[in-house]
C-alpha cells in the first residue's frame, strides 16, 4: 500500500468510510483516495502493478459519480468503460505487441520457471519434480562461450504442451470476448453474457494466476454494473469474490498433488 | 459537461496512460508488465528475465557486486525501466553504500541484461539491453 504517508491516510479514510455512511458517500473522501493511490504510483514508479493504476481510476470514478443525482448508473458507466479498456489493452499486448505470447513461449517458460506454478505444472502438465528441475536448468542461460559436457534436455510431454496451448489461447479468447462485450453497447439479453464472461474469467484465471488483488477489483467493477433486481448475479459475484480468496489462501494444486501421490 | 462525459473521464485517463506506456516500452525499454498499460502476463520481457550486473571500480579495486537487500527496489526499478534516471539513482546508491562501508568506489558500471528464449526450442540466450557508466564526483 505504499510508503507510510500514503498508507496511513489511506487506511484512515477507508476505516471512516466503513463506519460512516456519510463519509462513504462523500466525493471528497473518494477523491482523496484517488489522489493517495496516484501518489503511490508516482512515488514508487515504475514498480507498481497495473491494478494499482486501476484502483486510482476507480476511486476517481466513484468521486465523480457521487456528485450526480444517480450515482449508481453513473458509476456503472464508468466501470463498464474501465473494464472494457483493461481487457482491450491486455488483448492488444497479447495478440499484437508480444510475439513471445502468440507462439506459446510466454506460458511455456513461465509455467516451468515460476515456483508459484510448479504444483499446477506437475498436476495438469504431467511433469515430474525431477523433469521440472531439469527444465529449469535448461532454461538458465550459460555464461557466454560456456558449454556443458552433458547439457540438460527440455521435457515437454503432450499434456504440458496442451496446458500451454489452452493457457495461451484460452486466456486470449476470454479476454478478447470480455473486451468486446464490455465496450459494445448491448441489449439486456446480452448483458448476461457480459457478466458470464467476467465470472468465467475470474473462476478460471485466478485458480492459477497469483494476483488475487486484480481479480477482486475486476469483480467489484463488474458488480456495480448489476441492476438493483439482479439479485442472483450479485450473489454470484460475491461467491466468486470468496472463491478468488480461497484460491489465494488454499494451496489446492499442492493438496491435490499430494492426494494423488 | 454532460453526465456521460464525466463518467468517461477515468477511462480516458486509463487510455492515455496505457498509450503512453506503449510508447515508453519502445522508446525507453520499459517492461510491458509495468507502467499502467496492462501488458502483464503477455511477455517474458520482465523480471527475473531482466537483471542487472553492477561493477565497481577504484584505484586497486575492480569487482562485481551482488545486489544487496537495501538496493533491491532501486535495482528492480532499473531492470523494469533502464533509463538514465533510474540507472543513475542506482549507481549513486551503490557509491553511497560503498563509502558507508569504508570501501572506495570511483566508478560504477551497470549492465542491464535480458534473457531471451528461442521460439520452439526455448534455448536461452543473454542479451545486453543497456550499459551505463557512472563516475562519482571526487
Amino acid at each position: 500500500m505504499g510508503p507510510w504517508f500514503v498508507r496511513a491516510p489511506l487506511l484512515l479514510l477507508s476505516m471512516l468510510g466503513l463506519i460512516s455512511g456519510a463519509w462513504l458517500r462523500a466525493p471528497a473522501v473518494w477523491l482523496s483516495l484517488a489522489v493517495l493511490v496516484a501518489v503511490r504510483v508516482f512515488v514508487e514508479w515504475p514498480l507498481p502493478d497495473n491494478h494499482i493504476y486501476l484502483l486510482a481510476y476507480w476511486c476517481l470514478g466513484v468521486a465523480m459519480a457521487l456528485r450526480f443525482a444517480d450515482p449508481a448508473s453513473q458509476l456503472a458507466r464508468t466501470s463498464r468503460l474501465l473494464l472494457g479498456l483493461v481487457f482491450a489493452f491486455a488483448v492488444l499486448w497479447k495478440a499484437a505487441l508480444s510475439p513471445d505470447y502468440r507462439d506459446g513461449r510466454f506460458f511455456a517458460v513461465t509455467l516451468l520457471t515460476d515456483d508459484r506454478f510448479s504444483d499446477v505444472v506437475q498436476l495438469i502438465g504431467g511433469l515430474t519434480d525431477a523433469q521440472l528441475r531439469e527444465n529449469r536448468e535448461y532454461l538458465t542461460p550459460l555464461p557466454e562461450g560456456a558449454e556443458l559436457l552433458a547439457p540438460p534436455v527440455l521435457h515437454a510431454p503432450p499434456r504440458f504442451r496442451l496446458l500451454v496451448l489452452v493457457a495461451t489461447w484460452g486466456t486470449l479468447a476470454i479476454e478478447a470476448l470480455a473486451a468486446g462485450l464490455w465496450l459494445a453497447p448491448l441489449t439486456r439479453r446480452l448483458l448476461v453474457a457480459r457478466h458470464a464472461v467476467i465470472l468465467l474469467f475470474c473462476l478460471t484465471t485466478y485458480a492459477f494466476a497469483p494476483v488475487a488483488g486484480f481479480g477482486w477489483l475486476v469483480i467489484v467493477l463488474a458488480l456495480v454494473t448489476c441492476l438493483p433486481d439482479d439479485r442472483l448475479l450479485r450473489a454470484l459475484y460475491i461467491a466468486t469474490y470468496a472463491m478468488v480468496l480461497l484460491y489465494s489462501e488454499v494451496p489446492w494444486a499442492s493438496l491435490a498433488l499430494s492426494g494423488l501421490g | 459537461m454532460r453526465e456521460r462525459s464525466w463518467a468517461a473521464l477515468p477511462a480516458v485517463v486509463l487510455a492515455v496512460v496505457a498509450a503512453t506506456q506503449i510508447v515508453m516500452t519502445e522508446v525507453q525499454m520499459l517492461s510491458p508488465w509495468k507502467g499502467g498499460g496492462f501488458g502483464m502476463f503477455s511477455t517474458l520481457d520482465e523480471r527475473p528475465f531482466r537483471y542487472v550486473r553492477m561493477f565497481v571500480r577504484a584505484p586497486e579495486r575492480s569487482e562485481e557486486l551482488a545486489v544487496p537487500p537495501s538496493l533491491e527496489d532501486l535495482a528492480a526499478s532499473a531492470e523494469i525501466l533502464p533509463s538514465d534516471r533510474q540507472l543513475e539513482r542506482l549507481a549513486r546508491a551503490v557509491v553511497a553504500r560503498e563509502h558507508r562501508r569504508g570501501q572506495p568506489a570511483d566508478q560504477v558500471r551497470i549492465d542491464v541484461w535480458r534473457v531471451e528464449f528461442a521460439p520452439g526450442s526455448l534455448a536461452p540466450r543473454d542479451h545486453l539491453l543497456r550499459r551505463y557508466e557512472f563516475r562519482a564526483a571526487p
